[in-house]
């Protein structure tokens, strides 16, 4: 909550002048029962003469000068008069909405934006940890929850006090013993909502678990929608969700039975102290003399103490949705509260000859528990070099190539760029150097050009082209309807694997990058395109580092070496002719693909 | 930039031609010539609220008493205060009278309260209950629509709708129904109450009405826009933050953070201003509701006195204690108008997101009017490609009259080019997309007369892009078959080679797998789904480059159980490596959209045309 106020204190202006507008919207309702009580008494029943009315007879004189008035005149007269502060009363309410709601909203954009600014500052495994559909629910729904409380907040926050501090004044100054009344009511009603709210709290948080474990449903449906048709499943499916679905409406339904209980035991405390009150006034009329107790004085305590007690109501529903607010403020807190654990480093500047290198790295993944993926992982690789890796699946070469842009950072050891350990260098200035291309390549919304200037803004349309051209997908492009221009829908889901490894290689391309990872990003492509892109990059970017892992030994035997890694380790590294003499695990792989194939060659 | 985007997903679906193959429109925006209808979304969202019969009829029950009781307290309450009365110049009261109607009072508001909180329960349980529906139908909608909507639709916008607009129709349902019933049996009774003062009166209290019904739908109007346009952009929102967080790592790797934030930014400003104007013009409904209220107040307090001072002939007279009683009522008749107004922009947003919903639940299903009633178990597994054409956007044709002979238990393997269509064959045989003309039999039966379910039930495949759920890896293998006994389902893992790994996790078969599967590397999740289809146990069965992300040598540990999985199966194989290949019955070179070649390994080598150019290709590498 500390958090929501910091927010806000950028709008105080508008947090302040928001309840003051409020005041004019109260007033003009608190004129209106006394305008109509004029128009009856004075212009329709007549019971009251006008010249009894202090307000009436100063109205009626500055509109008709001295004397009788009709009571048509009164009425109609006192009519407009009406009309006009509805008006301005409006006036005042629009201004007072348009000034919460600016207020809120533009705290509600701040928070978003720094929330979200928040998330793309987090490290990968952080990310992985809060899950995709928690992070939308958290940036929209919970966000939009708060933003509403603000709203609420500003707008009853003079209201209500305004309506129970005036009540309270009021009803003691008519007679003491009143009070005892409210000292009774206060307390129960006290006592019930932190009994409600100590309730509902802890279900408002879970709500929003469930809720997260549905989106979580949806979300695997729609990205899974493949699978799940393949193998007839969506009745399996409609079960899993109706059972997130039920759970979800049961626990609402349990929250919202316990706020059920606020409002009738508020309206039988609020009854029960009006019984109380016209019976004490009865009984001291009865029975004590002098006390100047009358039926209007009965009926102003009636009033009174309604309004003390509706200014509770009112207040309770700020409290409901503080406790939903609540809910949603401590898990955009949790967002905003998570401090990225890969933090830049300073250095922006670095030269060396050794473009990378690894010493004695070892790395398990944040809070995996058993052997680590690497132990103990050691080489360098000259600027300039292609350095392949291949191995086993599961053997640690995606974990490996992760560590050099910092995704995640090595358990032990220690990992230099250009000479410098990586946390010492600025991550911007890191990841600039690198272009990294993963297995599963991830294109976004957006036209051809668009994704490939991903990698490079400020890229040039002939930049562009050279880049599909040396990434083999030039004639692909050029094939679709609008060439560069043609949009890429929904993560490319439209495209073969192949067309979309190329498309992110064009991505990385086009950068220039010093240093280019390519993890396992060919495997979709067929071996003649495949070599027709690795010539391609040689002749391109002769100056580039390229670190690429790989599962033909077509890909990768023309690299200048080749690190076979097993079980997390290096096993042996060196060009592909030393191997085949010197690594069997190398023959064995060299073996496995020549076996099926190669011989009858 | 993001106008463009929408531009081009809106233009998608309509790109899609019909074909001689009659099949419907898949586009998914099909409703879009529709202008937004307010009062056909307002009667669908009526009918689910309608569902719960018993639940209305209770509710609309409760709501009476407790607005009788409600109405009946003050009247009582009245009642007491008047038995104090000045005597004499003495004030006295009749304090027995006054208990009788305390008494009186107490048991009236113990009614109102005890049902007031029945009042509670119930709507919370009408809310709930027509959420709940409202949400499995989306679901279940969703689930049927066919894989081109979830292709060319942000997932993002689609789980906005499903939980954004979902909770704001529960909220409008769950604040707004209850106050709209009493609102709506108060002013039932106000204006009964003026009708029985003289109907001239009660016309005049009309008079309003007419205003208020115009003013409401004209503001609505405009207002509306600002609510629909507040849940596209919150729809644009979530559809960022899923995008760029499912994609996190490229986005990391490219140093795109700033741009990324600079985006949202943009849509969050957007979505600010929008809001803004949503609340201030909701706001606005409020006092003009106000206005027209007073307005009827003293309209009757003037046609009232009017009346008084000249009666007229066609009418009762009028006493001031009417015109003072009428006034009273009209008080009445003013707030429960006001509190739907003030409900309004709750209403309203409820709406836009009803629409936003129903526009999904519109969308055309996937096409499924198989007849036939032949079994999975009947299946044998003869496919025949007949002249398939096939494209995914008008203009690219990705297959031009493909045919392909395939009989049962043969191993096909599809070689080509990247881009040269092999998916889409697979996409083609499983009725994801449907066909621009051609046909395809499954045992001589054209496959849209196989229901999709029997067809979907032969065939198991393995994709490229793995898909594994947030489950245990457990649950994940028996996805096909949940019915398959402990036992077979290690021995599917024991066939794929996948045992050995599971066994190593901390948690064996009950680790459960995270969303984004950094647990697992990518080789074990193919591995993972390779399982999945062992023991689905299909009749035909499709790798579409399965073991792309597998090591060589696990590959070939992998190729034994492979070739003792494609036994007796007809199987389609799609896969670069050609050492995966090598053994098919046939083997399909596809280029520029047809089969350029057939035959098995030995006859297409010595053919030396397209195949032996690939193969070569290969090899060349290797070959020192």
């Amino acid at each position: 909550m500390k958090r929501i106020f910091q927010y806000l204190k950028k709008y105080a202006f508008l947090a302040f002048i928001s309840p003051l507008l409020m005041i004019g919207e109260v007033a003009a309702d608190l004129c209106l029962p006394k305008l109509m009580s004029i128009i009856v008494d004075c212009g329709i029943t007549g019971g009251v003469d006008i010249a009894d009315s202090k307000l009436g007879s100063t109205v009626m004189r500055i509109v008709f000068g001295e004397g009788s008035y009709t009571s048509m005149q009164i009425i109609i007269t006192f009519g407009i008069l009406m009309l006009l502060i509805v008006l301005v009363g409006g006036f005042f309410g629009v201004m007072c909405a348009y000034t919460a709601a600016k207020a809120s909203q533009s705290l509600g954009h701040d928070l978003r934006c720094d929330a979200y600014e928040k998330v793309m500052s987090l490290s990968i495994e952080q990310t992985d940890k809060f899950t995709t559909g928690s992070l939308v629910t958290r940036m929209t729904n919970d966000i939009s929850m708060i933003i509403n409380f603000v709203e609420m907040f500003l707008r009853i926050l003079v209201r209500s006090p305004m309506f129970f501090v005036g009540g309270l004044v009021m009803l003691l100054s008519l007679n003491i013993s009143f009070s005892l009344v409210l000292l009774c009511a206060l307390p129960v009603l006290v006592i019930m909502l932190i009994f409600v709210l100590g309730k509902a709290i802890p279900i408002y948080s879970k709500l929003q678990t469930k809720l997260d474990r549905l989106n979580c449903v949806v979300q695997e449906n729609v990205t899974g929608a493949r699978v799940i048709k393949a193998y007839v499943k969506e009745e399996y499916e409609g079960d899993r969700f109706d059972k997130a679905n039920a759970d979800l409406r049961d626990t609402n339904i349990r929250v919202q039975r316990i706020m059920a209980i606020m409002h009738p035991v508020l309206m039988i405390v609020m009854n029960a102290a009006i019984i109380a009150v016209i019976y004490i006034g009865g009984w001291q009329i009865d029975n004590v003399a002098g006390t100047g107790m009358t039926a209007g004085t009965v009926m102003a305590a009636i009033t009174y103490i309604t309004q003390v007690i509706m200014s509770i109501m009112m207040m309770t529903h700020m409290f409901q949705s503080v406790s939903r607010a609540m809910a949603s403020v401590k898990r955009v807190n949790e967002i905003l509260d998570t401090d990225p654990v890969i933090v830049s480093g300073s250095v922006t500047e670095a030269d060396s000859d050794i473009a990378v290198s690894f010493e004695n790295v070892s790395f398990k993944y944040p809070g995996s528990i058993g052997k680590p993926i690497l132990s103990d992982v050691s080489f360098k690789v000259r600027r300039g070099e292609t350095f392949a890796i291949i191995g086993a699946t599961g053997s640690g070469k995606t974990s490996l190539v992760r560590l050099i842009p910092r995704f995640y950072d090595a358990t032990e050891g220690e990992i230099r760029i250009d000479g410098v350990p990586v946390k010492e260098l600025d991550l911007d200035y890191l990841r600039h150097k690198i272009s990294y291309v993963m297995q599963k390549s991830e294109l976004f919304s957006g036209t051809v050009a668009e994704n490939i200037r991903w990698g490079k803004e400020d890229a040039t349309d002939d930049e562009v082209i050279e880049a599909a051209r040396v990434a083999q997908t030039e004639q692909f492009i050029l094939g679709l309807n609008d060439g560069y221009n043609d949009m890429i829908a929904e993560k490319g889901a439209s495209l073969s694997g192949g067309q979309k490894q190329r498309m992110s290689i064009a991505r990385a391309i086009v950068r220039k990058p010093e240093i280019l990872i390519l993890d396992d990003a060919t495997s979709a492509l067929d071996l003649s395109t495949e070599a027709k892109l690795t010539s391609a990059l040689r002749e391109k970017m002769s100056g580039t580092t390229v670190i690429m892992i790989a599962q033909r030994i077509a890909s990768v035997k023309n690299a200048d070496r080749i690190a076979v890694i097993e079980n997390g380790t290096i096993k042996d590294c060196a060009p592909h002719d030393v191997l085949m003499q010197t690594s069997e695990t190398y023959r064995d792989i060299y073996n496995s693909q020549m076996k099926n194939g190669g011989e009858q060659a | 930039m993001n106008n463009q985007r929408t531009n081009g997903m809106q233009n998608m679906p309509n790109i899609r031609p019909g074909g001689p193959g009659g099949r419907g429109p898949m586009g998914a925006r099909i409703n879009k010539e529709k202008p937004k209808n307010l009062k056909k979304t307002l009667g669908r969202l009526l009918k689910y609220i309608g569902k719960s019969k018993l639940l209305i009829i209770a509710l609309i029950a409760i709501t009476l008493v407790v607005t009788v009781t409600d109405l009946a307290g003050p009247a009582l309450q009245g009642a007491a205060i008047d038995t104090i009365k000045v005597v004499d110049g003495r004030i006295t009261v009749d304090l027995e009278a006054m208990t009788v109607f305390l008494i009186a009072m107490g048991i009236m508001f113990a009614v109102s309260a005890t049902m007031s909180l029945f009042q509670g329960f119930v709507a919370a349980k009408l809310s709930q209950s027509t959420v709940y529906a409202l949400r499995s139908d989306l679901f279940r909608k969703i689930s049927k629509l066919p894989i081109k909507y979830t292709d060319t639709h942000k997932h993002g916008d689609i789980m906005s709708r499903m939980t954004n607009d979902v909770e704001n129709v529960s909220v409008a349902i769950s604040q707004s129904v209850t106050s709209l019933i009493s609102s709506v049996l108060t002013l039932i009774g106000a204006f009964s109450m003026m009708l029985y003062y003289g109907w001239i009166m009660a016309l005049i209290a009309c008079v309003t009405i007419p205003l208020t019904i115009t003013l409401t739908t004209n503001l609505a109007k405009f207002m509306r826009k600002y609510f629909v346009r507040q849940q596209k952009l919150l729809g644009e929102l979530n559809g960022q933050v899923e995008e760029m967080v499912t994609s996190y790592k490229t986005v990391v790797a490219y140093g795109k953070e700033r741009k990324a934030t600079k985006e949202f930014d943009e849509v969050s400003a957007k979505l600010r201003r929008c809001s803004i104007h949503a609340k201030v013009w909701g706001s606005v409904m409020g006092p003009c509701m106000n206005f027209l209220g007073n307005l009827q107040y003293v309209l009757i307090a003037a046609f009232g006195g009017f009346f008084i001072l000249h009666p007229v002939s066609f009418m009762q007279s009028l006493t001031i204690g009417n015109v003072q009683s009428m006034l009273q009522y009209s008080k009445k008749f003013t707030r429960p108008i006001n509190e739907i107004a003030n409900q309004y922009s709750s209403i309203l947003t409820a709406l836009a997101g009803a629409e936003r919903i129903f526009e999904i639940m519109d969308s055309a299903d996937e096409i499924d009017e198989g007849k036939s009633n032949i079994t999975v178990s009947e299946i044998e597994g003869n496919i025949k490609f007949e002249n398939i054409h096939f494209s995914y956007e008008e203009g690219e044709p990705v297959l031009k009259g493909l045919n392909l002979d395939v009989k049962k238990g043969q191993k096909i393997a599809i070689v080509g080019a990247t881009g040269s269509g092999k998916t889409t064959i697979v996409n083609l045989l499983t009725r994801f997309y449907e066909l621009d003309s051609g046909k395809i039999t499954v045992d001589g039966i054209d496959i849209t007369d196989i229901p999709k379910e029997t067809l979907r039930r032969s065939i198991a495949i393995v994709l490229q892009d793995t898909v594994l759920f947030s489950d245990t890896i457990r649950a994940n293998i028996m996805y096909g078959r949940p019915d398959a006994t402990e036992d077979e389902m290690r021995a599917a893992a024991h066939f794929a080679k996948a045992d050995s790994f599971i066994e190593r996790l901390p948690d064996g078969y009950d680790s459960m797998l995270t969303e984004s599967g950094s647990n697992i590397s990518q080789g074990q999740r193919q591995l993972l789904s390779i399982t999945r289809a062992v023991l689905a146990d299909p009749k035909i069965l499709i790798l579409d480059e399965a073991t792309s992300s597998v090591d060589t040598r696990t590959e070939m540990h992998i190729q034994q159980a492979m070739v003792a999985l494609m036994k007796n199966r007809t199987s389609l194989i799609i896969a670069h490596r050609l050492s995966t290949i090598r053994d098919a019955d046939m083997i399909v070179v596809l280029k520029d959209g047809v089969i350029a070649e057939a035959g098995n390994h030995d006859e297409l080598l010595s053919k030396n045309g397209e195949y032996a150019k690939l193969y070569s290709n290969q090899f060349a590498g290797i070959a020192t």
